[in-house]
């Protein structure tokens, strides 16, 4: 019984390993990799786990609405940054804040772990990677690094980021509340703060790097995971990435300015371009997100028309039933995405009317977006579907039931690699939550362990998830040329990630045992 | 056949791109009607696809 669950358990495996397999040992791009994914998801689930072409059907069918949510905020992502860079908005960024700090380690903290979190505080869905990456290379680092650093900076940020969309499905499906889910949430997420500002600076420039960014790492840490536990506790929690990455923002600037760091003196360099016009498409940015998902009337207004399609009950031949219901809703007018597309299209006629941009811009702007734009999709349409294949065949849940078993008593070690796993396979910190948050309730309860805590565990999971989640590393690497040569970045995120969750699964652990 | 991908490669995965998104809604309404031969035609273009995009993506 036991060997046939364990091979079971292999086969459900089979796609992910696919994937990580052809990307990181084999250098496929993410796009071949997730097709590849697909097909095998696809065989296994036939073959093995009784998935039938009505409920391929209504899985895929899923899939697409969720890559058109996805999809929605890549490309409005890709062509603001191509609105801003055709300006050479970006170059001017780049000069702008080696002036303010010639220390790499800041600029490492400033952008990687400071301002991705606020992007994610404010939109997510991969623009902090998408937006921060291109800044990046502007300053000098290399494209490896410029995605991995926002990938791995930002990740704290993500279940109280997006306005806590990832943590209002962590209640919904659990059923439990805030004061019973912050506390725990907030602590993990906090400790996790300093990790990823750790990890950010360490995968630029190794251990020396990373002491002498200690004291940075230390006081803005703090700062942010202080302010997040505060506002998430007091029933802010809407606020809660929001308003630790604009602390540690302000905490940021103040810390460049210690003799410590102020020992490379500051690039002289001039730029064509003013530092507040190279920023404008940003600010404007900021002005509109924060505008349609904090000021009611203005959301009412954008959310009046949602797309969605209503599904029966999906029936495996093994019986494995997914429940009816809405499939993901796409806000047309209020989604992230529109939001972006609002700021570009404002931001391109502020760039215009200063007149930064050379004839025939616009054509070179779509063609760019177009030609970077469509390999990213090809991997997350067919990595979203798959993960849709898979849960809808009993496989994700056989996974995680699989990981319960074999770790019994210690549950609580392992119970952020499920919200990992969820993560990774899917792209999202929400999803993860929706697919696992029951199955962690659960398993917590059967086992006598705090439900707060183990679902705790599983969102930190789930947020660290963004970090090697080929979604949003799809998305990074389109934005700096290395579309097609993702393995490298994975490479390099997916050994922090994975210490990480290592680290808050021990600290799990020991918090079971006062609960 | 590889010359015609170099040439028109950005066409067809813009191609891909298309069927792999509008394919779906399309199995979604033949399921909803019952039509497991319509389900099947349209698995069997979505697997080629995939299979394109796996060879050329």
């Amino acid at each position: 019984m036991i060997d046939l669950f364990f091979v079971k358990w292999i086969l459900a495996f089979s796609p992910i390993l696919t994937v990580l397999v052809l990307m990181i040992f084999k250098d496929w791009s993410g796009s071949r990799a997730g097709a590849a994914g697909w097909l095998v998801s696809l065989i296994t689930a036939t073959f093995v786990f009784g998935a039938h072409p009505v409920l391929i059907a209504y899985s895929q069918a899923k899939g697409a609405l969720l890559s058109l949510n996805v999809l929605y905020i890549i490309w409005a992502a890709l062509l603001l940054y191509n609105v801003v860079n055709e300006t050479g908005a970006i170059k001017a960024i780049g000069i702008g804040i080696q002036r303010f700090s010639g220390d790499k380690s800041i600029q490492i903290l400033i952008f990687g772990w400071i301002f991705a979190s606020f992007l994610q505080g404010v939109a997510g869905y991969g623009v902090p990677i998408a937006v921060v990456a291109p800044l990046l290379v502007g300053l000098g680092f290399s494209p490896v690094v410029a995605v991995a650093v926002p990938a791995i900076g930002h990740s704290w940020s993500v279940t109280f980021g997006s306005m806590g969309a990832s943590f209002q499905a962590l209640m919904a499906v659990s059923g439990l509340g805030a004061p019973d889910l912050a506390p725990w949430s907030a602590t993990l997420l906090g400790i996790t703060t300093f990790l990823c500002g750790i990890c950010a600076v360490h995968v630029y420039g190794g251990w020396k790097i990373t002491k002498h960014s200690a004291l940075a790492i230390l006081v803005i840490g703090t700062a942010m995971a202080g302010t997040q536990y505060i506002l998430a506790v007091s029933g802010m929690w809407t606020l809660g990435g929001f308003g630790a990455s604009l602390v540690g923002l302000c905490s940021g600037l103040l810390v460049a300015k210690l003799k410590i760091y102020n020992q490379v003196p500051p690039s002289q360099t001039q730029s064509e371009m003013r530092l507040g016009w190279a920023l404008s498409a940003y600010f404007i940015l900021i002005g509109i997100v924060s505008s349609g998902v904090m000021i009611p009337p203005v959301e009412a207004f954008l959310g009046q028309v949602n797309l969605t399609l209503v599904f029966p009950d999906i029936v495996s031949m093994k019986g494995w039933v997914t429940q009816a219901g809405k499939g993901k809703a796409i806000n047309i007018f209020g989604h992230g995405g529109a939001l972006l597309l609002y700021a570009t299209i404002i931001g391109f006629m502020v760039y215009r009317s200063k007149g930064f941009y050379q004839s025939h811009a616009l054509k070179t702007i779509v063609q760019k977006t177009i030609k970077s734009g469509v390999p990213t999709s090809l991997g997350i349409v067919s990595m979203v579907c798959f993960a849709m294949i898979m849960d809808h065949c009993q496989m994700i849940t056989i996974l995680a039931e699989g990981i319960s078993r074999v770790f019994g008593s210690i549950y609580p070690l392992v119970s952020p690699w499920i919200g990992l796993l969820g993560a990774f396979m899917t792209g999202s910190n929400t999803n993860s939550n929706v697919v696992f948050g029951v199955l962690q309730q659960e398993t917590a309860q059967l086992a006598g362990l705090s439900a707060g805590l183990i679902l705790a565990a599983q969102t930190t999971g789930g947020a660290l998830g963004s970090m090697i989640a080929p979604a949003k590393i799809l998305v990074g690497c389109s934005t700096v040329g290395l579309s097609g040569k993702e393995g490298p970045v994975l490479k390099a995120t997916l050994q922090y990630g994975l210490i990480i969750t290592g680290v808050v699964g021990m600290i799990t652990m020991l918090f079971s045992f006062i609960s | 056949m590889d010359s015609l991908l170099k040439k028109h490669g950005n066409a067809l995965k813009t191609t891909a791109l298309i069927l792999m998104l509008a394919i779906p809604f399309l199995l979604y309404a033949a399921a909803l009607h019952g039509s497991i031969l319509q389900v099947k035609l349209l698995m069997a273009i979505f697997i080629v696809n995939m299979l394109f995009v796996m060879k050329n993506g």
